[in-house]
């Protein structure tokens, strides 16, 4: 079972982390992920109805970034942008990871995008509910392997994910079904599946929404742990205070993204 | 690779792939039954047809061939034939020793006069005679009450000879259902009425005839009486229930077929010739690798040039050439072409009419899978989003349908060979009245089903109230028809052919069966895999 058209061979290291010191990524920019005047309309039945308007965000890598909204106004649908789950309207706009436009690549390159590059996160968790805790944590990694080179590298699937799970307090949950574990256990899973490949970028939508204060707390505890780690996180939000946890704020309004400071 | 954990994880942990390999299972194991009892019945057909009467047959029914011990020792020195038999048959009227008293049962028959030596070499009658002892590992399988358990040797020696050698009289072997005293037991063997008193080797009859040549003189029937010397089970219903077998000179000087001396018409004192003896029939059998039909046909060269070298050497002697009036030479499977016709013709129509079965198959696991894929949506939008192709996604689902193709027809095959081995005994018992064990079994089920039903009603929990409640009726109803049932015969005999249903499984019939069920499940998963190819992730992950 060997994914098709897999440009990069299956287990090449992931990229370092930048050491302190401001960030340069090719053609010298510091940002390692933007948007750029994306816009976004949905049809629903007759009427269009636009969403994004040139919206435009540039992320810096290692910096946590919120996006802070009204319930319906286009979060998730810039992040899904960003990770290359949806497009933008054919020619408005265009996202770029370390300059490169994302949307321009092949169809197995951008399979490679979601699979090592990006990580999500969901309010909802969406673990697979036939998998277990581990399995659930693995899946990134087996995505492009074929079952020999599955074999050959199983045991260091099976730590790296051990290793996540055990440092976000699931040490002893490994064997456990999701519907078996609390929303904040759920939430780590798939914080944990996330990471699984050392993505570049997270990219968080409303991590904390389904979760009541104390456990969206512990999460985003976690997360600012990554961060300090030297992780890029991306995380949308309606809730000012959770917000309030990133480096840097940025708000979107009418399907355009505001700068306060 | 996360193919392969998923597939395995959605095959082990839900109900619908259980419920989809069921449904494969059950429409190849179908087809496989089907065609399996089919084919074996055919087979049966050709089987009995060279058990019965050889490879070629030789026929001149009435004026009968004469000089034949000539015309066969020239076909047996045929390198193509291996063996030839001649015989006499004709109709007639076999009085039975049962009932008690005066006035006993008469069984139409139809004899076949033969010489046992050389018929025994020709066709297969030696394995049908049924009375015969039992060797030591049939004596641990057979049942007490077999009559086999008490024979002599002498038993079996006088059926092949048909002779009975304590009266040192001419004997005859009975077609198993030709008295109606033969009962054929569930258990398999056949036991004579009576506690078997009417076991047959052991009484008279008489076989009344009307000869076939009336070479001057009145018709008059007639009749001899003959001891029963043993008893033959051809499996082929139709025979056993008339044929019985007499020797060869018995039914020449029945249907006059006998050598005679001819005299001259105005002066009965003066011999002018002599008649030869006749027979109707010649039996050949060919020579191992030889088909039949080329050994029909070198027959045919062969008869046609004896019948001119006869031509020539009396005029008196005026026979029919291979294609004449009345004489024909045909393979047995001629012979038996109003047998086997039919039977190849219902065996493709099933073909086709079952194949509509396996289209039923790709529908249900296109419809079972296109559930599932939706059920799955979400995890296919997960999926999507960590970086699985498209093509991926549309694997696991294939793989999926493979698998449950695999485990279906593999089920299948199982499920069908248990059938068609047991096919007779399942005939058996709903030929039969229900056990107690049985009705009272359900009934009892039944009872626990109410019980379930009235604590789920308790409980308020309506999905259990209605499988329970079904439950109870699917019991009940179970249980009414075990006690109402009454046995009934589906396979009749009479009208089958054969007294037992064919029991072996058709195995190349099989093969193609579960390679159909393999293919057809994948096809049916196609459709859904191409909606899960399809399936737009953020849409799929848009709620919870
Ligand atoms: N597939 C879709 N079809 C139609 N409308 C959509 C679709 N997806 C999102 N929308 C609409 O676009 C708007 C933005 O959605 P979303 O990005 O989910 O908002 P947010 O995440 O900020 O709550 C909402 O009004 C939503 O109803
Ligand atoms: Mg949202």
């Amino acid at each position: 079972m060997s994914e098709p058209g897999r440009t990069t061979p299956a287990g090449t290291a992931p990229p370092t982390r930048p050491g302190p010191g401001p960030y340069r990524g090719p053609n010298g920019t510091e940002f390692i992920l933007r948007a750029h005047d994306v816009y976004k309309t949905y049809r629903m039945g007759r009427v269009d109805v636009p969403v994004l308007k040139g919206a435009s965000i540039e992320v810096k890598a290692g910096e946590w970034i919120a996006v802070l909204g009204a319930s319906g106004c286009g979060k998730s649908t810039l992040l899904h942008l960003m990770g290359d789950l949806d497009q933008p309207d054919p020619g408005k706009g265009e996202i770029y990871f370390e300059e490169k436009p994302v949307n321009q690549q092949s169809r197995s390159e951008r399979n490679f995008y979601r699979n090592r590059t990006v990580g999500f996160v969901f309010q909802f968790y969406h673990l697979l509910p036939e998998l277990n805790v581990m399995e659930n944590t693995f899946i990134p990694a087996l995505v492009g392997l074929t079952r020999f080179s599955y074999y050959a590298r199983r045991s260091e699937i099976h730590r790296r994910a051990q290793e996540l799970l055990t440092s976000f307090g699931l040490g002893d949950r490994l064997k456990h079904r999701p519907q078996e574990l609390s929303g904040g256990e759920r939430q780590r899973v798939a914080i944990a599946r996330a990471l699984m490949n050392q993505p570049r970028v997270l990219l968080a939508d409303e991590p904390t929404g389904n979760l009541d204060e104390n456990t969206g707390g512990e999460i985003l505890e976690l997360l600012a742990e990554q961060h300090r780690a030297g992780l890029t996180i991306v995380m949308v939000t309606h809730d000012r205070s959770i917000a309030d946890r990133a480096d840097r704020v940025v708000e979107l309004h009418h399907g355009r993204v505001v700068d306060p400071a | 690779m996360y193919h392969v954990v998923l597939t395995n994880r959605y095959l082990t942990s839900r109900v619908i792939p259980l419920i989809a390999v069921g449904a494969v299972a059950l429409c190849a194991a179908l087809v496989m039954i089907v065609v399996s009892v089919m084919s074996g019945f055919l087979d049966m057909v050709r089987d009995s047809g060279r058990t019965l009467m050889g490879d070629v047959v030789i026929e001149l029914p009435t004026r009968g061939i004469p000089y034949y011990e000539d015309l066969i020792e020239r076909i047996e020195a045929l390198d193509e034939a291996r063996a030839a038999s001649p015989m006499v048959d004709s109709f007639g009227l076999l009085r039975m020793p049962y009932p008690p008293g005066d006035s006993k049962q008469s069984e139409f028959v139809q004899f076949w006069a033969v010489e046992p030596e050389s018929f025994a070499r020709v066709t297969g009658f030696a394995e049908t005679v049924h009375w015969r002892e039992l060797d030591d590992r049939e004596r641990r399988t057979v049942p007490e009450w077999d009559i086999r358990r008490q024979l002599t040797p002498r038993v079996l020696r006088d059926g092949l000879a048909l002779h009975d050698s304590r009266t040192d009289r001419p004997g005859i072997v009975l077609g198993m259902h030709v008295a109606e005293t033969n009962q054929r037991m569930p258990e398999g063997g056949y036991h004579p009425m009576g506690d078997g008193y009417w076991w047959m080797p052991g009484f008279d009859v008489t076989l009344v005839t009307i000869p076939l040549r009336d070479v001057g003189g009145q018709i008059e029937p007639e009749s001899f009486i003959f001891p029963v010397v043993n008893e033959f089970v051809s499996g082929v219903f139709q025979i056993d229930d008339v044929r019985v077998k007499i020797p060869l000179e018995i039914g020449q000087r029945m249907l006059h077929m006998d050598e005679a001396e001819l005299v001259d018409p105005d002066d009965p004192f003066r011999v002018i010739g002599v008649d030869p003896a006749r027979v109707t029939k010649i039996l050949i059998r060919a020579e191992d690798g030889i088909s039949p039909d080329e050994l029909r046909d070198r027959v045919t060269v062969l008869y046609d040039a004896w019948v001119e070298e006869y031509a020539a050497r009396d005029d008196l002697l005026v026979l029919p050439s291979a294609r004449g009036f009345g004489l024909n030479i045909r393979t047995w499977e001629q012979v038996q072409a109003r047998f086997i016709g039919p039977v190849e013709k219902e065996r493709d129509l099933m073909r086709i009419l079952f194949s509509i079965v396996y289209v039923v198959c790709a529908a249900l696991v296109l419809t079972i899978f296109w559930a599932i894929v939706h059920e799955k949506t979400r995890d296919i939008g997960i999926l999507r989003s960590v970086g699985c192709s498209r093509i991926g996604i549309s694997l696991i689902f294939l793989r999926y349908g493979l698998v449950i193709g695999v485990l279906g027809s593999v089920v299948g095959l199982i499920l069908a060979f248990l059938i068609v081995r047991n096919v007779n005994t399942i005939h058996d018992a709903i030929g039969r009245d229900a056990p107690v064990w049985s009705w009272v079994t359900a009934f009892g089920f039944a009872a626990v089903s109410l019980l379930m039903t009235i604590l789920a009603v308790k409980r308020e929990r309506m999905l259990p109230i209605v499988l329970w409640s079904l439950g109870t009726i699917g019991m009940l109803g179970l249980g009414l028809i075990l006690v109402l049932h009454r046995g009934t015969l589906v396979w009749d005999p009479t009208v089958y052919y054969f007294d037992a249903i064919p029991n072996t499984l058709d195995v190349p019939n099989a093969i193609v069966t579960m390679i159909g069920a393999i293919v057809f499940s994948v096809l049916g998963a196609f459709i859904p895999a191409a909606k899960a190819a399809d399936t737009d992730p953020v849409e799929a992950l848009r709620y919870e």
